[in-house]
């Protein structure tokens, strides 16, 4: 733990809305190293980009961290402490048409970003966002520099975001499903530089998706978010070699491909219930296929379910010896707990 | 700097560019002396306005130099005014007829003022052709939408003659506020009487009393000449005085009021609704309490009891109470251009775009600036136009109730209340013209705002708009 970037501990955000005060992320613990890319994995729903809002500071009324602490380099964020590291973190968001300002061209909008956080002005400034742009890959960047934003290309457009977030020069990177809203080849370009800039620079990346194929190439390490919980953290080849929560393992049942000889892809029923007042009960219960009477009575907490040689949590009442598995439901017909 | 300097040069040495930079020049240089004049005048109002300071000596040996400078369109270079001495016009240009110089300077001022209109569109075309990196931007569309607006189109034209009337106000009389209302007495003008057959002198204020158009019996009508000699477009009022300078000088009052009020209040929405987006919760709550309280108060009882407590204080004599008018439609306006600048403020604020600069460390005063504001100018012109048309009836009324602007400076809404006995009459024109041209002109007002909005909202595209986008996919 010698090089922690970001130390997220016990982090709860909330909404307050008229009627009720919902959770959206609801006792949240992570680390990011430098160079570590520590993925986000949930459907929607789940509190994914809440998380990634709350690291950045980025949450907005009627939401509020109400509870818990993110430290960036061992400084604590919450109260209001962002401003002193605004550029070490970057965001990259979903849809790149609109995280750029249609308005002002690329170069001009990576050009803000040099302005605050390395203080270039004028020419100096423009050769330094050429030099990002060609970073990122776009050919011809002297020309691309002073283009607008309609006249990139998706892909081209979510490089420029990328190379805004690199203007900054920062530590940590925050991908808000950086590739969601790109077709597959696209995407596939996109993580590959994403993969180069980290080695290149060192970086923490913190990737959200809900896209378990992505998260396989990509990332380090894995947690499994659900109703603004983890429900379950592990080095990637260990989660896919090895899932234990029933979510996790209804996530990875439901990748194509993956289930060999079904006919049927095998789906969660239901829907991520949106969590109101503090936990009773296991949240994923009610969809559970192994749920049981105490599942409905106690809320599960995290407890190491490895082998002992890697770091593997999950919050489920099956791997708590304190509660006895008692008449299963199946719902799955065939889910991967049959292979774990 | 080199690279500038050489792109300078590069510009002048460029052909069509050195002939529209030539145009301008020549237009400038043809009215370089008014504009010096008003430059210099503006100065000097504003230093007298200063408590304490009585003379300022050296700006009027300045303006006095000026003022001898030639320009094309003032009264010295085609002047109107002269009488007839029997065999033909003296003082007039060319010796014309005065009717005719009148409307020949008339004319060469609307002249003028569109050409330099062209001038500015000329330029607008040879920038985006020649030295615009972008080949289209979606000012583009919203220029070509506004150009297929023949309703846009009109109101633009009926407020562009309004503001050129308003401009060149002193120039575009048969005579001026000095000799014919404010110092009558102070000037006198020779004529031809025809019962003596020679040229007598007479003084204006004298000449007035016997110019009343008063009903049937004594009536100076629309384009006509008085006894004097005298040409008045628009006829005289009730009082002997020309109907034309009168309102020709009263659009100035009510342009400068106007654009003063609508300015203030479209600041205040501007920066309260953009606050109020960025920062939602409470303040957004705070301000809708604020202007929900404002809004609550009735507009016109106010302004009538401020313009009667203020009536003895300095705030009441600037610019002859039009600027404490200003102050009272901004005060009491700005809350319904807030709310209408509200909500496209708050669907600009959900961008990502927003939070991505939220995210780099941008200031809340340049995201509200740089990336919110230019998504809301739009409607800050719609609203802005509109309201302004409003201003204009609201300053016409209050001096149709005789408050507001005070006499003598001439208001449009005086003309209106001083004729108010005679429309039955043949002196019908006094009240009916300035009606009128009021109607007019706050239709203009109103069609350039709908024209403003129907171009800037894409989903207007009429069938003429079609093929507006094409250049988009390069």
């Amino acid at each position: 733990m010698s090089d922690t970037l970001l130390s997220v501990e016990n982090l709860r955000t909330v909404f307050h809305t008229d009627k009720e005060t919902i959770r959206a992320v609801d006792g949240v613990s992570f680390d990011v190293q430098r160079g570590e890319t520590v993925g986000l994995v949930g459907e929607s729903g789940s509190g994914k980009s809440v998380t990634a809002r709350s690291v950045l500071g980025l949450v907005e009324e009627p939401g509020v961290i109400e509870e818990g602490s993110i430290q960036f380099r061992g400084d604590e964020l919450v109260g209001g402490n962002w401003d002193e590291h605004r550029g070490d973190i970057a965001i990259v968001f979903q849809d790149p048409m609109n995280s750029l300002n249609p308005v002002y061209t690329v170069g001009n909008q990576i050009k803000e970003a040099l302005r605050i956080h390395q203080d270039l002005r004028g020419q100096e400034a423009t050769d330094a966002a050429i030099e990002l742009l060609e970073d990122v890959g776009i050919p011809d960047a002297a020309r691309r520099v002073s283009e607008y934003p309609h006249q990139f290309s998706g892909g081209m457009r979510q490089r420029a975001v990328i190379a805004i977030a690199l203007a900054c020069d920062p530590d940590l990177l925050v991908c808000d499903e950086p590739t969601t809203a790109l077709d597959v080849t696209i995407q596939a370009q996109i993580l590959e530089l994403l993969d180069d800039l980290q080695r290149e620079e060192n970086l923490g990346v913190l990737f959200i998706t809900h896209d378990m194929g992505v998260i396989e190439e990509t990332t380090d390490r894995v947690n499994v978010m659900y109703a603004g919980e983890f429900v379950e953290s592990a080095p990637v080849d260990e989660l896919f070699d090895n899932p234990r929560h029933p979510y996790t393992r209804g996530l990875l049942a439901s990748i194509p491909g993956r289930t060999a000889g079904d006919e049927r892809l095998p789906t969660i029923e239901g829907e991520v219930p949106t969590s109101t007042s503090g936990p009773t009960s296991c949240r994923f219960a009610p969809r559970c296929p192994h749920a049981f009477d105490d599942c409905e009575q106690v809320h599960p907490e995290r407890i190491d379910v490895g082998d002992g040689t890697v770091d593997h949590e999950a919050a489920c009442l099956l791997y708590d010896d304190r509660f006895e598995e008692s008449a299963p439901e199946e719902k799955f017909a065939d889910d991967g707990g049959e292979r774990a | 700097m080199a690279v500038r300097t050489s792109r300078f040069t590069e510009t002048l040495t460029d052909g069509r560019t050195a002939l529209w930079a030539a145009a301008g020049v020549l237009l400038l240089v043809l009215q370089f002396g008014a504009l010096a004049n008003f430059v210099v005048g503006l100065g000097i109002d504003a230093i007298l306005a200063l408590p304490g300071v009585d003379s300022v000596g050296f700006l009027t040996s300045l303006e006095n130099a000026i003022q001898s400078i030639p320009t094309l369109l003032s009264r010295e270079t085609v002047p109107n005014q002269g009488y007839y001495d029997g065999s033909g016009y003296e003082g007039t240009f060319l010796g014309l007829a005065p009717a005719m110089a009148w409307a020949l300077r008339a004319a060469l001022i609307y002249l003028y003022a569109f050409a330099a209109l062209g001038w500015v569109v000329w330029g607008l075309r040879i920038y985006r052709q020649e030295h615009r990196a972008a080949d289209w931007t979606p000012r583009d569309d919203m220029l070509n939408r506004f150009r297929g607006h023949k309703w846009g189109i009109f109101g633009l034209v009926i407020v562009f003659m309004f503001v050129t009337m308003a401009v060149f106000a002193p120039a575009l009389g048969p005579t001026t506020v000095d000799q014919n209302m404010r110092n009558s007495y102070g000037h006198e003008i020779s004529y031809w009487d025809s019962d003596t057959q020679s040229v007598e002198e007479v003084v204006v204020g004298q000449a007035n009393l016997n110019s009343l158009s008063v009903g049937n019996d004594q009536n100076v009508g629309l384009w006509t000449y008085d006894d004097y000699g005298r040409f008045h477009p628009f006829g005289t009022m009730q009082n002997g005085r020309d109907l034309f300078t009168f309102l020709a000088v009263g659009s100035r009052i009510s342009l400068v009021i106007g654009v003063l009020s609508v300015a203030l209040s479209a600041s205040i929405a501007a920066s309260l609704a953009l606050t109020s987006a960025y920062y939602k919760g409470r303040i957004d709550l705070g301000m809708v309490l604020v202007s929900d309280a404002v809004m609550a108060m009735p507009q016109l009882l106010l302004l009538i009891m401020l313009t009667t407590v203020l009536r003895e204080t300095w705030i009441s004599d600037v610019y002859s109470g039009g600027f404490l008018l200003a102050l009272i439609f901004a005060f009491t306006g700005w809350t319904y251009m807030w709310r209408s600048i509200r909500g496209p403020a708050l669907q600009i604020s959900e961008r990502e775009w927003i939070d991505a600069a939220r995210s780099f460390g941008q200031t809340p005063l340049t995201i509200m600036r740089k990336h919110m504001l230019p998504y809301v100018t739009g409607y800050l012109l719609i609203y802005g136009s509109m309201t302004l048309g409003g201003a204009i009836i609201s300053i016409a009324g209050l001096s149709f109730l005789g408050l507001g602007v005070q006499p003598p400076t001439p208001e449009w809404g005086r003309a209106i209340n001083l004729g108010q006995d005679y429309v039955r009459t043949g002196s019908w024109h006094i009240s009916l013209i300035p009606g009128i041209l009021i109607t007019l002109v706050v239709t203009g007002f109103n069609a350039l705002g709908d024209g403003i909005r129907d171009a800037i909202d894409p989903q207007s595209d009429s069938a003429g708009g079609e093929t507006a986008g094409a250049g988009g996919g390069a």
